[in-house]
């Protein structure tokens, strides 16, 4: 009985130790992170679902380039009188679905490349980090560019150069881990006991070991896929009017930005920043947590 | 004898770095030369007006224009007739690449060293003021705005910058459009220069590199002992303290710097090689997004060449490391 009192109280003190010793800067960004997280999430459902305030296609020419909170419009409308709100909305399904992609290249990439060049070390290692420097000499737009230009204009292509690019991090980070890991007791008689390495690398040193390290890149790498994104929808290569993506929105309403309506142009633009900065925040604040833990 | 000597292992670690760039830029050569290969379609469907050829017509073209029909073949006369700086012409104006390159190349040149310029203008008397003020509120006010401008959208930004100071201050004029003759100036520079400078979102991270380096320098003990013995601090912690990390994140940040002036030559109509590479994208002008694709990675690895010799030079140890 007491035996099972101790057990309870040492797994909740070990699951919850990491948010009880988070300062309150940290705990913030995380906060705000996950309600980021949380709002991309119910903004893509309802994207999906077609739950919408408004038909996004719908102009309505009396009230063009309104402001917030007029006529029925939340957020007000664009200079075709379409409703922001509902244009914000259905902007995350043009980065969600990919971005997930491109951090699951990434993650499986740098984690493949990060234990092999780690764990065998030698000649693997030497071969990894001549693949870090190639990719990491291209400017990431450029080679998405040639890709584009090789290619087709798709979004999918485009997400898959961000994960593969973004995957040399990872891998450098997952390396120095293992590194470290692989000088620690417990590895040393898992090895000795005669576990497959196998089983030592997915479950010892990804799994138990390494998750906290790919979730924190994941959160950072979906902030870079929004901002490629946007990026390429402003240049004109991404989501294609009428279809609203928040990089085609700041680009469609920045001629009238130019004459002083802001609005239209500057709605999509706040909103990839609030975004953006929410999963800056979350990984930094993750990250910034683990290191005071350790 | 002696003399040489003394510095062959200096020598011995700088062409081995020499070494490592070329083989680095033979890589680079192959990636993009892949990257074209793969491509669904032939560059030379594209060269005869959407017309598909069939393959005995293709081989027949080929032979016409003396070009080797495998690929191994292609990519060693590509790679010959670059190195001779030969880029091939451009298909949509039919202009040499090699010409484009270096008229727009030197624009973005001006751009991204205009650029770094204010970065670190920023950046470093940031750092050494706050080294050893941790929680000032000054540190606490440029973390969050590093983080904010790093989130922001560059091109937003720089339809702000252009409708305050061209369209209300009437201060600094922007280019209407690109290549219309008219004569472009460093008026045209200074607003470009100020958005990829401030808004590339790399200001932060050299900030926080640079006040980490100088404070563990700061920290060291002969840094330690110049202070007690009262010769100058600044002398003995400037190299490795602030000129080694300072191009360290110079050739660190050069390739994020590059990506961010398409962007801003973009916003700007600023005739440069981002501008050359979207317009080639546009058209799939394979010669020029290939040449630029391959200039601008071997600008970055330039750039990260002159911070190993700046290293070499800088930390004795570096000949003595394998």
């Amino acid at each position: 009985m007491l035996f099972r009192q101790f057990q309870v109280e040492i797994s909740e003190s070990n699951q919850l130790s990491w948010w009880r010793t988070a300062g309150r800067k940290n705990k913030i960004y995380v906060i705000y992170g996950l309600a980021v997280v949380l709002a991309v999430l119910v903004s893509y459902g309802l994207g999906a679902l077609h739950w919408l305030p408004h038909d996004p296609d719908d102009m309505n020419f009396d009230s063009l380039m309104a402001g917030p909170f007029t006529g029925g419009y939340l957020l007000g409308t664009d200079f075709m009188g379409r409703d922001l709100l509902t244009r914000l909305i259905l902007g995350t399904q043009a980065y969600f679905l990919p971005g997930l992609m491109a951090i699951a290249i990434a993650l499986v990439l740098g984690a493949v490349l990060g234990v092999s060049a780690g764990y065998r070390g030698g000649r693997v290692d030497t071969v990894v980090v001549y693949c870090n420097n190639l990719i990491d000499s291209f400017p990431r737009l450029i080679l998405v560019l040639l890709v584009i230009a090789a290619f087709k204009p798709d979004i999918y292509y485009i997400m898959a150069v961000v994960g593969v690019t973004a995957a040399p991090l990872v891998a450098s980070l997952v390396k120095g881990k293992v590194l470290f890991l692989r000088q620690k007791n417990f590895i040393e008689s898992a090895i000795a006991l005669g576990i497959p390495a196998r089983v030592i690398i997915i479950k010892h040193i990804l799994w138990y070991n390494c998750r906290a390290l790919l979730l924190i890149q994941a959160t950072l790498g979906m902030a870079e896929a929004i901002l490629i994104e946007t990026s390429l929808s402003y240049l004109g290569f991404g989501v294609q009017e009428p279809i609203p993506s928040w990089g085609n929105m700041v680009q469609a309403g920045a001629n009238y930005l130019l004459q002083g309506n802001f609005w239209p142009s500057t709605a999509p633009a706040l909103a990839i920043l609030f975004t953006v900065l929410g999963f800056h925040l979350l990984g930094d604040g993750l990250n910034d947590i683990l290191e005071r833990q350790q | 004898m002696a003399q040489f000597d003394k510095y062959k292992p200096v020598i011995l670690v700088i062409s081995r770095e020499l070494l490592l760039t070329a083989l680095l830029l033979l890589g680079i050569s192959m990636v993009v030369f892949a990257i074209l290969y793969l491509a669904p379609g032939d560059p030379f469907a594209v060269l005869l007006g959407g017309q598909l050829v069939s393959e005995s017509e293709r081989q027949a073209l080929l032979e016409s224009l003396g070009l080797p029909s495998t690929w191994y073949g292609q990519y060693f006369s590509w790679l010959g007739h670059m190195l001779q700086g030969d880029f091939g012409n451009s298909l949509r104006s039919g202009v040499p690449v090699a010409q484009e390159l270096v008229s727009t190349g030197l624009n973005t040149l001006y751009l991204i060293v205009g650029a770094m310029l204010v970065t670190l203008g920023f950046a470093v008397p940031i750092a050494i003021y706050s080294v050893s003020r941790e929680h000032s509120l000054a540190t606490w006010l440029m973390t969050i705005l590093t983080y904010i401008v790093s989130a922001l959208p560059l091109f937003w930004l720089g339809y702000i910058l252009i409708y305050y100071f061209t369209r209300q201050l009437g201060i600094f004029p922007v280019s209407t459009s690109s290549g219309s003759g008219e004569s472009l100036n460093w008026l045209h520079l200074v607003l470009p220069v100020l958005l990829l400078g401030i808004g590339n979102g790399a200001v932060g991270e050299i900030l926080r590199h640079l006040r980490m380096e100088l404070q563990r320098v700061m920290d060291e003990e002969y840094v330690r002992t110049a202070r007690a013995k009262g010769a100058p601090v600044w002398r003995h912690a400037f190299a490795e303290g602030l000129l080694l990390p300072i191009t360290e994140m110079v050739a660190a940040k050069l390739p994020h710097l590059l990506g961010g002036a398409i962007i801003v030559e973009q916003v700007f109509n600023w005739p440069g090689l981002g501008r050359l590479a979207w317009q080639a994208a546009l058209d799939r002008d394979y010669p020029v997004i290939l040449a630029v694709a391959v200039v601008a990675a071997a600008m970055v690895r330039m750039g990260s060449l002159l911070h190993r010799f700046v290293y070499i030079s800088v930390n004795p140890r570096a000949s003595q490391e394998h």
